[in-house]
Parts: C-alpha cells; sequence; structure tokens
C-alpha cells in the first residue's frame, strides 16, 4: 500500500479511529492492533512477502533472549552471528543474488571463460527488507553490546519490527528509540496528533509537488540523453537531485508523521541536507537513520577515524562504499558510494569531518554569509552531479551521460513531454528552497508560523500547488521502495 | 478527540471554499456549455453561450468558445443565401474547435484563404456520421443553400451505427445532479486532471470483485475481427446514405487515409465519393500536427486541414 494511495487514504483514518475509540485502554490491545494494521499495510502489497517478516522477527526475538542469558562471551556472539547471516542472507537473496552471479559471469568473461547463465533466478524484491532486515539486526546488536535488555514480549517486539508508517522505506529504527515507546502505552494527545497532520501534509507536498512532477521529465531526460544538449542533461540531474530529495524526504516525513498519530516519534531522517556546507555535514543530514546504523554498527567498530590514517581512509570507503551496494544490487550505486568516499576523504585528512556537528546555516542572521554561501553551493553542485552514478541504470548509461554533457555543449531548449511549461518547474523549485531555508532550524515544525491566518494561506497554497501538479498518468511509487 | 474532530471538519471546509476561490481567480477549471436536443432531436449547444476551455492542470490549455444561435461553436452565424458562396465543415470535436480559440478555427483559416465564402463550423464533440448526416437531413433547407459540404469522418470511430438515435449518455451530463457539480469549479478543474480516476477504478475494482467478475484475456483472431469490424463499418456507411442522403456532387468526405479501411478507400473510389486525404501532408509536415496534451490538431495542423480544404474548392 502506497502512502499516496486511495487505499492508504481509507486506511490511515479507519485505523486511526480505531486505535484510539477501541483499543484506548491496554498496551497489548494497542500493540495487536497496530501489529494486525501493519500487516494488513504490508500484506496488501503482496501477503507471501509477510512470512520473512516474520521469520525475521521470529529469529531476532529468540537470538535477542538467548544473546542475553548467554554467559560466555563466545556463546553471545554465535547467536550474534545467527542474526546476521539469518538477516544478510535474506536480503542477499532477495537483493544481490543475482549481481552476483552475473558479475561472476562478467569476471570470468574477462578472463576468456565463458559460463551460460542459468544460475540467475527471477526474483521479486520484497518491498522494504533492507529496512526492516537492517532494524532487527541492530536490536540484536544493541543487546550484544548491552545497550538494550530483549523484551519477552513477543506481539510488542513484532509490532516494533513492522509498525507500518516505517516498514518499507524507514527510517531504520533503533530498538532503544522505538521499543520502549511501544512497550509504553500511548495516551492520545492532540498537539502531538496536530504536528503529525501537518508533517504529512508537507510530506505529500514534496511528494506530489517536487517528485512527482520532476519524476516525468528526469525519466525522458535520462532516457534519450543522447539526444539532448548538456544544459538540458545539467537541468535533469538537477531535477532528479529534487525529485529524489522530495520523494524520500517525503516519504520520511509523512511516516515520522504518521507515527505521530499513533503516539509514536520517530527518529529524523532528513534535515535540509542541501543547506550542507561540506560532504560530512550532508550525510549527517541525509537519510540519517542509515548514516547512523552504518556509523554505529560498521563504521566505529572497524575502529572509525581514530584508529590511524590508513585504517581511517579504509574505513571511510568501506562504509560509503557498503552503504551504496546497500541502495541497489548495481555497480552504479557502488560508484556513487566510492565518489562520496572520495569527497569525504579531504575533510577526514584535514581534520574538519566533524567541523558542522550541531550548527546549522546561518544560524543567527537571515542570509548565509559569503562563504557559506560557497560552501552550500559547491557542496550541492558535487552531491548532483553524483546522483547521476545513482539515477543511471547501468555505468555505461551514468558515463554516457557524463560524456554527453561535454559534448553536446549547444543550447537548445528542451520542452517538456507532456506539453507543460518547464519555467513553472524552476518556479516551484526556487520557491521550495526559499521556504525550506526559511524553516531550517525545525524540520519537524514545517508550519512554524505565529499567524494561525498564514499558516492556513500556507496549507491552502500546498493545496493548490498539490492541484497544480497534480499528474495521473506518472508511476507514484516512491524512489526507496525499490531499496 | 472531540477538538481534533471539530477542527479537522472546520479546516476542511475552510479549505476547500479557499480552495474553491483560488481556482476560479486562475480559471483553472473549464467552463461547461449547456447541451440540449432541438426540436428535430438534433443534439447540440444551447445558443449563445460563452466561454473559456481549459486543458490540463496549470491552463496547459486556455481557448474561448462562442455558441453561435445556431447552437454550435462559431466566429460567424450561419446565414446560407443563394448568392454567396458557402462551405459547411461537419464533424466532431476536431472541427468544434474547444481547444482552439473560436476566431483561429479551422473555418477562420478557409475564409482568410478563400476570401468572399462563408464557412460554418457545425462540430460537436462526439458526433459520428450517424449524427452528422442526420443534422443535415434535417436542417435540409439550410443545407441546401450550402454550396460545399466537408464531412469529417474518422473510420474506426463514427461508423459503428447504421441510424441515428439520440445519445442518452451524453444528454445525461446535463442532469440535475451533474449540473450542480459542475458549478463548483474546484470539482470541475479535479476531475479534469484526474484526481477522482483513482476512486472511480477503485470503486469499479471493488464492484467486479464482490460480483466476482475476473477480467480475461480476449482470444480473438485481430485480423479477422478488423475485416468483419470494416465490412461492418462500409455497411453501416452505405446504410446511413440510403436513410439520409448524400449528395455526391456538394458533400466530400475529410480522412486520414492511415487510420482508414482501404476497401473503404476502394469503395469511395469505385463509387465517385470525393475525399479530402490530409495524410500525406500530415505526414510530410515537419513540425508536429497535433498538440501534445491531446490528440487534436494544433495550429499547424488546422492550417494544413484549412490549405487541403481551400485548394479542394478552389478546384472544384
Amino acid at each position: 500500500m502506497l502512502f499516496n494511495s486511495l487505499e492508504y487514504i481509507i486506511f490511515l483514518p479507519v485505523v486511526f479511529f480505531v486505535y484510539w475509540l477501541f483499543f484506548n485502554k491496554r498496551l497489548q490491545a494497542q500493540n495487536l492492533f497496530l501489529l494486525i494494521a501493519s500487516y494488513f499495510f504490508y500484506g496488501f502489497w503482496d501477503w507471501r512477502f509477510l512470512f520473512l517478516i516474520l521469520a525475521s522477527t521470529i529469529v531476532d526475538f529468540f537470538v535477542g533472549q538467548c544473546i542475553y542469558s548467554s554467559t560466555s562471551e563466545k556463546e553471545k556472539k554465535n547467536w550474534l552471528w545467527l542474526s546476521i547471516l539469518f538477516n544478510i542472507g535474506l536480503l542477499g537473496f532477495f537483493k544481490y543474488y543475482n549481481f552476483f552471479i552475473d558479475s561472476w559471469i562478467d569476471l570470468t568473461s574477462i578472463f576468456g571463460y565463458s559460463i551460460q547463465n542459468t544460475w540467475t533466478l527471477k526474483i521479486i524484491l520484497p518491498v522494504g527488507i533492507s529496512f526492516y532486515t537492517f532494524q532487527t539486526m541492530s536490536y540484536s546488536l544493541d543487546i550484544y553490546h548491552k545497550r538494550i535488555t530483549p523484551t519477552k514480549d513477543f506481539i510488542s517486539f513484532a509490532t516494533f519490527v513492522s509498525f507500518f508508517p516505517q516498514l518499507v522505506a524507514g527510517p531504520i529504527e533503533r530498538a532503544s528509540n522505538l521499543l520502549p515507546q511501544i512497550l509504553d502505552r500511548r495516551v492520545f494527545k492532540y498537539s502531538q496528533t496536530v504536528d503529525g497532520l501537518k508533517l504529512i501534509l508537507w510530506g505529500f507536498f514534496k511528494k506530489l509537488v517536487i517528485a512527482d512532477a520532476l519524476a516525468p521529465i528526469v525519466d525522458d531526460i535520462f532516457m534519450n540523453y543522447h539526444q539532448y544538449s548538456s544544459s538540458t542533461l545539467i537541468t535533469g540531474v538537477f531535477f532528479f537531485t529534487f525529485q529524489i530529495y522530495g520523494d524520500f524526504s517525503g516519504y520520511s516525513d509523512i511516516a515520522i508523521g504518521t507515527a505521530k498519530l499513533f503516539g509514536i516519534e520517530l527518529s529524523p531522517n532528513f534535515k535540509f541536507p542541501y543547506f550542507s556546507r561540506n560532504i560530512a555535514e550532508f550525510w549527517r543530514r541525509w537519510h540519517i537513520s542509515l548514516s547512523r546504523w552504518f556509523r554505529d554498527y560498521l563504521y566505529i567498530p572497524l575502529g572509525g577515524s581514530k584508529a590511524g590514517t590508513w585504517i581511517s581512509i579504509r574505513n571511510v570507503f568501506i562504509i560509503f562504499l557498503v552503504s551504496g551496494f546497500w541502495h541497489g544490487a548495481n555497480w552504479t550505486f557502488i560508484i556513487w558510494g566510492g565518489i562520496h568516499a572520495l569527497l569525504f576523504l579531504p575533510l577526514l585528512l584535514t581534520n574538519s569531518n566533524r567541523k558542522y556537528v550541531s550548527s546549522i546555516v546561518a544560524e543567527r542572521t537571515t542570509l548565509p554569509s559569503i562563504k557559506e554561501f560557497f560552501q552550500i553551493s559547491t557542496t550541492f553542485i558535487l552531491v548532483m552531479f553524483s546522483w547521476i552514478f545513482f539515477r543511471a541504470s547501468s555505468l555505461t548509461h551514468a558515463f554516457g551521460y557524463l560524456k554527453t554533457i561535454f559534448i553536446n555543449t549547444n543550447s537548445a531548449p528542451y520542452d517538456h513531454p507532456s506539453g507543460y511549461r518547464m519555467i513553472d518547474y524552476f518556479i516551484i523549485i526556487i520557491l521550495f528552497v526559499i521556504y525550506e531555508y526559511r524553516i531550517r532550524k525545525n524540520e519537524r515544525a514545517p508550519f512554524n508560523f505565529k499567524s494561525r491566518y498564514v499558516r492556513f494561506l500556507i496549507y491552502a497554497i500546498l493545496l493548490l500547488a498539490m492541484l497544480l501538479f497534480y499528474d495521473d498518468q506518472i508511476d507514484r511509487s516512491f524512489i526507496y521502495f525499490q531499496f | 478527540m472531540k477538538k481534533l474532530l471539530k477542527k479537522c471538519i472546520l479546516y476542511s471546509f475552510l479549505l476547500i471554499f479557499t480552495l474553491e476561490i483560488l481556482v476560479r481567480i486562475f480559471y483553472l477549471g473549464k467552463d461547461n456549455p449547456t447541451r440540449y436536443l432541438d426540436l428535430y432531436e438534433v443534439e447540440k449547444w444551447k445558443p449563445n453561450q460563452h466561454g473559456f476551455s481549459v486543458t490540463g492542470n496549470r491552463r496547459q490549455n486556455f481557448s474561448e468558445y462562442k455558441i453561435n444561435s445556431s447552437g454550435f461553436n462559431s466566429y460567424r452565424e450561419f446565414d446560407p443565401t443563394k448568392d454567396k458562396v458557402e462551405i459547411a465543415i461537419v464533424g466532431d470535436s476536431f472541427i468544434e474547435g474547444f481547444h482552439q480559440d473560436y476566431f483561429n478555427s479551422i473555418g477562420k483559416k478557409v475564409e482568410n484563404s478563400l476570401p468572399k465564402t462563408e464557412v460554418y463550423e457545425y462540430g460537436y464533440a462526439g458526433y459520428d456520421m450517424a449524427d452528422q448526416l442526420h443534422l443535415i437531413y434535417k436542417y435540409k433547407e439550410q443545407f441546401d443553400l450550402i454550396d460545399h459540404v466537408v464531412i469529417y469522418i474518422n473510420f474506426s470511430d463514427d461508423l459503428t451505427r447504421d441510424a441515428y438515435n439520440v445519445v442518452r449518455d451524453r444528454l445525461a451530463l446535463e442532469s440535475p445532479i451533474n449540473k450542480a457539480l459542475k458549478r463548483s469549479k474546484l470539482l470541475v478543474y479535479s476531475k479534469s486532471i484526474g484526481v477522482f480516476a483513482p476512486i472511480k477504478q477503485g470503486i469499479a475494482k471493488s464492484i467486479n470483485f464482490l460480483k466476482g467478475n475476473i477480467p480475461r484475456p480476449e482470444t480473438r483472431n485481430d485480423n479477422t475481427t478488423n475485416i468483419n469490424k470494416d465490412n461492418v463499418y462500409i455497411d453501416n456507411f452505405k446504410h446511413l446514405i440510403t436513410t439520409y442522403g448524400y449528395d455526391k456532387d456538394r458533400f466530400v468526405l475529410l480522412l486520414d487515409s492511415r487510420i482508414t479501411s482501404q476497401d473503404f478507400i476502394v469503395y469511395l473510389r469505385e463509387n465517385h465519393f470525393d475525399f479530402i486525404d490530409f495524410s500525406e501532408a500530415f505526414e510530410n509536415s515537419k513540425q508536429e500536427t497535433t498538440l501534445l496534451y491531446d490528440q487534436h490538431w494544433n495550429n499547424h495542423g488546422r492550417d494544413i486541414i484549412a490549405s487541403l480544404i481551400s485548394e479542394y474548392i478552389r478546384n472544384k
């Protein structure tokens, strides 16, 4: 079930009212109902894959208990490996099996061996598998590292794993944040619900107006890149930069807002990443829940940046390459991760990767300084060009796109595939950037204006924009569902 | 919870009201002229209406229409006499031309290239050959005074029936409920951009599911089906011209041979029906001939059609 589907528009209010009207009294009832709703939400897409979630839930529930009750370190480690191998095994089979087979065949062909490709399988990628496997693994890892104690309430644990707002595309929740909330009875709070509704509205705006409106243009330019001039190709990747942001951060806002409706606060996932002053700051603001996951469970255990220069460089490359590979079974994602590692490296070597940890751009002023403006622009351009690899269907496609930018230097105008005015899209992006800049201090409060009239006017304008940019012909699924 | 419900209802009402105002201010929703059935049971627009047709979101196409006293979208009144040279162009939405300004229509373009000629456009969305010949038949006195009658025909759509009868589905759009709904520009606009399409599909899906209907793939032989269809359509054409009459001296068909059955073209040639085929001119055009957002002819397409009609009349 997509957030932007008719089914969800019916599903959400029904679940919301039933939850607060009939399951308000007891924690067990609240969790059981949320679990049923979450399984229905997921099963609506393909009920067969519910068994995978259930399997992952059962394994980690018992592994968690076993790690906790184990007396020796070796025994604990064995149980932890069981969890890791099971979850990575699921992910490896459903997401990466064909990629490894194809890559092996390609590799052997380089050395003159010809292998018949009879091993690849027609595997459907279960939606959200990369998210919930990481979430369940974090539970076992946290118990192993003694950050949390395991729960004995299976229903609550299953609710933690499959909580529908964040089940299919995050934020990837840590047991230490979400599980205590699941284990505590929720009480209806008017202000929390209103905040949730506001975030949902903002998320829908980002998805429908920014991401969905730009999608047909981006698809057309990337598909037919060889026909277009460099200015059009730059426009294409510029639009994709906003499309992917609108799509994923829009999804995250809807997820966080929806969770609020049920009295649950999810972790942040985006904090205005395009206002970052360097790549390190960008990664503290983009897909935060994934970055933190890799930082805590991969980067730091490997030694982080405190284990000597060469080890630190190695760790940076490992974390970025693995993070790229997490996104999809394609070399394009690995190269994308590699580019970010290269961009991160100078910051690591000059010890400036922790420079903007808690500050934001123009913290005490209205406008950024010239230095900040230059830093933001540079970071944005670097990130933008790296998206070419993320969006391209293959490395040949990505390099072809880049090459054409430098070859077709004429500046022929681009026409929208459905005949719309192109200027509209630039205007909406400019207005969006200005508005995001205005609200840059708090990503959870997009309508933080004192006057209720101003707030109302903004709601009306956002809804009008949704109507103005609505397109019933396009594919509405979220980009991150494929990961 | 009560407070939340109250506020949700209040805000929903206020937002819908505000959006209605904004949609009206920016003129996003199209005007809907009223249709009716005249004394001769000819379906047309109620005379003397004026408004704007809007296509797509963000006013992708915005054009003015003007329904004359005869009930058709035209820059002029239809007043044929024996002394003047008149041309009638009869057809569906392509001739009706709500997608263009009424003063920049095919008829106007023909008049520009044929001075001292008046062109009357009898276009109405959804008209097929039965509608068109029935109209000419019922308004025989008027059409007898017109020197040339160009009838636009789309073979696969316009010959599906062999006799005229009133299309009740179209007239149902004038039901009191529909009329009331059309008064909301927000609804009109939302509907036109497909906001309600998922709801309609959802309802249809649910009904099918409840009835246990599972769509089955069709296993017909397409080639045979097309041949059979072509024969039926040609028979329908024969039947229609027998019923309502067809003056081969004054009438000419306007068609695109790329989407017309070759058997029908052969039939027309063998039986000395004049026709203007615009397929070659469209194919040779270096510019696009249709609009990007729908299949209707754009300004260049209309230029081509107008020049072909003018050339035909000049050579006649």
